[in-house]
């Protein structure tokens, strides 16, 4: 029975380490596109936060001031 | 005893009308500064003393106090939207710059010119801002 269990554990730890590694592999290529993306990101999450300004400035006119 | 009692909570609920007050439109200090060119909206999302103008302890006392709270809002609303803070304030001058700023006021802009309002010169939007 432990013998058994001490098996299972190993092949729980063979498959972790075999399942580690693919993401691994698929990382390391991803690491320099995201340096070039960082450029861009930031004009797009200017546009993506549109929704949440205006609710910002709309619920807080103590802080912006009201609407002209 | 009772009477006295109900001057006492009279004059409490008084005073926290008082103090709330403040809360719901802009400090008039402020708006009135505004109007008057001695503060104006920054392209950074903050609040800022024009140079060469007069103001007060108290009137910059009140605009550091804007800034903060500015400060906080920018980072809450951040967090929920997996941007930055300087993100968040940089989306809000886009529309603060748009539709916020009225003829006579001054802002500063993204090259740190101060600049002022006028009919055939409307604001000028940053360039980080998408096209309307």
């Amino acid at each position: 029975m432990a013998k058994a269990s001490a098996g299972l554990l190993l092949m729980g730890a063979a498959t972790a380490l075999t399942a580690g590694c693919i993401p691994l592999q698929v990382q390391a290529p991803d690491r320099p596109i995201e340096i070039n993306l960082n450029v861009n990101i930031r004009h797009e999450v200017i546009v993506r936060l549109d929704d949440e300004a205006r609710d910002l400035l709309n619920d807080n006119p103590d802080l912006f001031g009201d609407p002209r | 005893m009772t009477r006295n009692m109900k001057l006492i909570l009279g004059a409490i609920a008084l005073a926290g009308a008082l103090a709330a007050a403040p809360a719901l439109a802009q400090d008039s200090a402020i708006s009135q500064a505004r109007a008057a060119g001695v503060i104006g909206e920054q392209a950074d999302g903050y609040i800022g003393v024009r140079p060469g103008q007069t103001a007060s302890a108290d009137l910059r006392a009140r605009v550091d106090q804007l800034n903060i709270r500015r400060r906080a809002e920018y980072t809450t609303r951040a967090e929920r939207n997996n941007a930055t803070p300087n993100e968040m304030a940089a989306s809000i001058v886009c529309v603060l710059f748009r539709e916020r700023l009225r003829e006579g006021e001054y802002y500063r802009d993204e090259a740190g010119q101060w600049r002022e309002v006028t009919a055939s010169a409307p604001a000028a939007v940053p360039s980080w801002c998408p096209a309307s």
